[in-house]
């Protein structure tokens, strides 16, 4: 998975600000730096994890990368194809390679529409398939997902939410595509549902051979299923690599807060860990602090991190880090 | 807070600017000349220039172009509108062109009238519709319930001048208990102190004048209030529900408090947001009402006055009429939307 | 880790539900409410009669006269004074009361489904694409619209200075060009200055005939359109320019537009309706724009652009199936109040011209006579219009219940 293979995914100095409107003529009075100048690659294959707390743009970053916001700055690179350049016609056409998973399982699927016309959208939109060619392949899509084919023609609201979920998955993997981002789809189910459904998420893609991103905050969930993971915070990804390094032997000060913070099921084991707690406020997105994102919680901030912002680079093979006292 | 009373302000400038315009427009669209309607048709081309000269109706609308090409801009902007803007300005708003009385001083007179009959209804619709709506709420699927709704829904399908109608057949033509019409009966004097009879007959001390301007008041009020109580008792219905069943109502009967209190010291306030909304929009139902009311019971107001004024191409009855009519119902809402954020801190924050 | 293969994930355990739609559920719910039923059979009684009448009831209003029967009683029978039967009584003209009411429900439904188609229709779509456009990006062929219609109603003012419509088409021109290339000069100052210079200059030169003062008049107001089509506006523009335009209707006393529009048009039935449906736009456009926010904002919307729906299709299969509720309640309201406000106007002599049967006329002709007894007259055609607006208004109670998501799991 490290060699060095063309990934699948190249984001390159991502941005997405949105305008925050005031005044009577709607005037731009500020900005929300959502995404701001964020890099990494997804390789063939691979399931890359990205965490952080609600608000540090992780969303926002799987959202703009498929191009659903337009980005503010930055390229993304799919498989040698700039998303950013292409006009509308062809983004459309790209979308067949690369779809979504959504949080709400409530709210992602249209109410008024059945399973069936759910699953069937990215067929009508993308192929001609004919109305038996597209029946049979709802059928085979649910019975992958593990539904009940029979449903076909029930309504959402009939399923449960695990169920739900997995009817986004079925309608995700309509049209066969190369990546999916896995926008935090096991938030809200019961922890029971959560295994089943992350489970399935994984026999799919040894099956098939699919690329993930997931963007989770829940840490152990995530450190199952990833094969890398990207910690943000404020916007910028603020450590990357390999899911032991970063559990075992994470370099940025906030990653390290983070992983003392994840539960251990050894009692024993638990007690004698050292818990890092931060405190402090986090700095809001319209008014990132100057220097380091991380400096108004950071236990070992210096001067330095209040003047000048952390270059993120390489650190050692594979590891990347946005910290001035990382080595 | 004043900061947002002023966002509202500037917000209603061009409200107002439209809202002359359209008056402006509307009148001088329908077809018919005053000064033929006012000479008779057999009048003289000259005399109906003359005429059309004198109260400026021979000059463009708005802009006129001829005297653009003749490059004077004074002329450009010598029209109707820009006359009536400049008039409206220094709060000339001229004379019937039938009568040849300045609206102003029947405007004086008339607008009471219906100001009156219009703060009298709403008063009475509140009383009733809202006391109904808490009620209902609080005993709800009751008999209480099922009957209050079902006849505030008959209320509010009521037309409003088959109910006066219906009024009269019985208080004053069957029973003969009430006056059909009118807004004072023979012999009766008051003294014009505010225009409005039934506080001046109190000013006055004179309680026989003040039971015959109520017995006057009384009918054409009830039938303008029937609508708006409907409307208020439902509302204030389904507000009540929708604040009973949250947490903190839940939470404040838990922490022990009487069903009493907790009905208007937490409930009621939050309950009144839409309300007092509706409240402000029914306003615009009343001064309607008031056209069909006036008519029905020969109350000299201006609802009546400027329906006759837009028949008769009274150009200034009916543009100043209506601007005082859409004055207060711009004022109306504006004070709503004050009120509104007086009652809900969160709005402030727009 | 268990290893679960998906064969065996298969959930059984449904509760035996009967399968149906949501649209199913809420007729049920419709169904089983009194007051629903109550309005519903009244509505039918309505709609039946009125047809019914006007098809198979030979009516002509215009011979339909004489004086020998005026004003008289309600009789069930005849008698040597009123030798034939008329249930409600006769009016001023001599004519039956009960023929006219009937006979009139016609004319209200009429009145109510042209109104409230009107209102709906523009209202509807006015709000509809105000909230779509607020949320969802314009495509270049969209913005191209937007631009090009923006610079056409623009261009007006010129084109009607120089007494040419050439300056309109031209505006709308620069419109197209400005949407066409959105990059060009994107960020610096450099494309204001220039699609201004354009404007004034499109705008000036056809004018240069007609004098110095007009050709400088619109090349001021053409440097200011160009000026505004450099900008990048997108569809919040567009929507805040509506919702503001249906504000300032909204903030008119409905009834003095709707005087206003009659007078203006001129006196019939026909004029009726479409001042009353002119007034209630701004309400259906506020109804729908809101509905549609609420529904834009769920995660559906946002899926079917990941798949790649285009705009006509999320609007048509997404959007537009689960704002139908509040549209379904307004309308059936709208109905009721059209058939008021019809009923106004008649009454008050505009609407519906004599000798043609409508509630409202009949109410405003004959309510003189009601001190002289004549109560008749009075009652029942103000009884037709109380029963018809009560049944609309029950029925959309009934709708509101029925069809509030409160009561959806």
């Amino acid at each position: 998975m490290n060699e060095k293979q063309t990934p699948l995914v190249e984001v390159r100095h991502l941005k997405k600000y949105f305008p925050i409107t005031g005044g009577f003529l709607q005037r731009k009075v500020g900005e929300v730096k959502a995404v701001d100048d964020v890099s990494f690659q997804v390789f063939h294959g691979e399931t890359l994890g990205l965490v952080g707390e609600t608000g540090c743009g992780k969303t926002t970053v799987g959202r703009t990368m498929l191009r659903l916001y337009e980005p503010t700055d930055g390229k993304i690179i799919f498989d040698g194809t700039d998303l950013t350049s292409l006009g509308e016609e062809a983004l459309r056409n790209n979308r067949k390679r690369m779809q979504m998973i959504f949080q709400d399982p409530y709210a992602s699927l249209n109410p008024r529409m059945t399973v069936g016309s759910i699953v069937g959208a990215p067929l009508d939109v993308h192929t001609r398939m004919s109305g038996k060619e597209k029946y049979d392949r709802i059928q085979d899509l649910l019975d992958i997902v593990g539904l009940n084919p029979d449903f076909v023609n029930r309504y959402p609201h009939e399923f449960s939410g695990g169920q739900r979920q997995r009817i986004g998955i079925a309608r995700a993997l309509a049209l066969e595509p190369d990546l999916i981002v896995c926008d935090e789809p096991i938030s809200s189910l019961d922890v029971s549902i959560q295994a089943q459904v992350v489970n399935l998420l994984e026999e799919l893609q040894k099956k098939i051979g699919l690329t993930y991103v997931f963007i989770a905050h829940d840490l152990s969930m995530v450190r199952h299923i990833s094969n890398r993971i990207a910690v943000m915070y404020l916007g910028k990804i603020m450590e990357l690599a390999d899911r032991d390094e970063i559990y075992l032997n994470s370099l940025h000060p906030y990653t390290q807060a983070l992983m003392s913070a994840v539960p251990i099921p050894d009692p024993d084991l638990a007690l004698e860990r050292h818990r890092i707690i931060l405190d402090g406020d986090i700095p809001s997105p319209k008014n990132p602090p100057k220097g380091c994102n991380f400096n108004t919680r950071c236990p070992i901030a210096k001067e330095r991190c209040f003047v000048e912002e952390p270059a993120y680079r390489e650190v050692k093979e594979n590891h990347w880090a946005a910290c001035h006292f990382v080595e | 807070m004043s900061n947002y009373i002023i966002r509202r302000i500037i917000s209603v400038l061009p409200t107002l600017i439209g809202v002359t315009f359209v008056i402006f427009m509307f009148q001088r669209l329908i077809p018919g000349d005053p000064a033929v309607a006012m000479l008779g048709e057999h009048a003289t081309e000259e005399s109906i220039e003359r005429l059309r000269e004198q109260f400026g109706l021979n000059r463009p609308l708005f802009l006129d172009r001829e005297a653009l090409a003749d490059g004077d801009l004074a002329g450009f902007f010598d029209s109707q509108y820009v006359r009536y803007m400049k008039r409206l300005f220094s709060l000339d708003m001229g004379e019937s062109i039938h009568r040849r009385i300045p609206v102003a001083e029947t405007l004086a007179i008339r607008f009471p009238a219906t100001i009156e009959l219009a703060l009298l209804s709403m008063f009475i619709a509140i009383i009733i519709g809202i006391p109904v709506g808490i009620i209902s709420a609080a005993k709800r699927n009751s008999a209480i319930d099922s009957i209050s709704m079902v006849g505030s829904l008959v209320g509010v399908s009521m037309p409003i001048f088959w109910l006066g109608l219906m009024e009269i057949m019985l208080f004053a033509v069957l029973m003969q208990w009430l006056p059909a019409g009118g807004r004072l009966g023979t012999g009766i004097e008051i003294k014009p102190i505010t225009n409005l009879y039934l506080v001046d007959s109190l000013l006055m001390g004179n309680f026989q004048a003040f039971k015959d301007v109520f017995a006057h008041i009384i009918m054409p009020a009830i039938a303008l209030a029937t609508i708006p109580m409907g409307i208020i008792a439902r509302m204030t219905r389904s507000s009540m529900l929708d604040v009973l069943q949250e947490d903190y109502v839940r939470t404040a009967r838990a922490k022990g408090l009487g069903r009493g209190l907790v009905l208007f010291r937490h409930a009621l306030k939050n309950a009144s947001l839409p309300v007092v909304t509706i409240i402000g929009l029914q306003m615009g139902t009343l001064l309607a009402g008031a056209v069909l009311t006036e008519t029905i019971f020969s109350w000299p107001g201006i609802g009546r006055w400027v329906y006759d004024g837009i028949l008769g191409r009274d150009y200034p009855i009916v543009q100043g009429g209506t601007l005082v009519i859409a004055l207060v119902f711009v004022g109306v809402n504006f004070f709503v939307d004050i009120m509104y954020a007086l009652l809900d801190p969160r709005i402030r924050y727009d | 880790m268990a290893n679960i293969t998906p064969e065996e994930v298969i959930v059984t355990d449904f509760a035996v539900r009967e399968h149906r739609s949501l649209w199913i559920d809420a007729w049920r719910r419709l169904i089983s409410s009194n007051t629903a039923r109550l309005g519903m059979f009244i509505v039918a009684l309505f709609v039946l009669s009125a047809i019914l009448a006007h098809y198979f009831w030979e009516y002509d209003p215009k011979v339909d006269l004489d004086y020998t029967l005026k004003l008289k009683p309600p009789t069930l029978v005849a008698n040597e004074d009123v030798p034939s039967v008329h249930l409600f009584g006769t009016d001023k003209l001599g004519r039956d009361i009960f023929r006219r009411v009937v006979h009139g429900g016609w004319n209200s439904l009429r009145v109510g489904i042209v109104a409230v188609g009107i209102s709906l229709t523009v209202g509807g779509l006015i709000g509809l694409f105000a909230g779509f456009y607020e949320n969802i990006n314009m495509t270049s062929l969209e913005r191209i619209f937007l631009f090009g219609f923006t610079g056409l109603i623009m261009g007006i003012l010129p084109a009607w200075a120089a007494a040419q419509p050439l300056q309109a088409v031209l505006m709308a021109g620069l419109g197209v060009a400005a949407a066409y290339f959105p990059n060009f000069h994107k960020d610096s100052i450099n494309r204001l200055w220039i699609f201004a210079a354009a404007g004034g200059v499109v705008t000036a030169v056809p004018s240069l005939f007609a004098g110095s003062l007009v050709t400088l008049v619109c090349g001021v107001w053409g440097i200011l359109t160009g000026a505004l089509l450099s900008r990048p506006l997108e569809g919040k523009f567009f929507s805040n320019v509506m919702m503001r335009l249906m504000d300032i209707v909204l903030s008119f006393p409905g009834y003095l537009l709707a005087i206003a529009i009659v007078a203006f048009l001129g006196p019939g039935l026909e004029k009726g309706m479409i001042a009353i449906g002119i007034v209630s736009i701004p309400v259906y456009a506020r109804l729908t724009r809101s509905a549609v926010l609420a529904v834009i904002q769920k995660e559906y919307i946002l899926a079917a652009q990941a798949v790649g729906e285009k705009h006509g299709r999320i609007i048509f299969r997404h959007l537009t199936p689960n704002i139908l509720s509040p549209i379904i309640v307004q309308t059936t309201m709208g109905l009721a109040n059209a058939i008021l406000s019809a009923a106004a106007l008649g009454f008050l002599g505009l609407g519906a011209i004599p000798p043609e049967p409508e509630w409202g006329a009949m109410l405003g002709d004959s309510y003189r006579y009601l001190t002289s007894g004549a109560w008749w007259a009075v009652l029942f055609p103000g009884l037709a219009i109380m029963l018809s607006v009560l049944g609309f208004n029950l029925l959309g109670d009934g709708l509101r219940d029925a069809l509030d998501p409160k009561l959806r799991t």
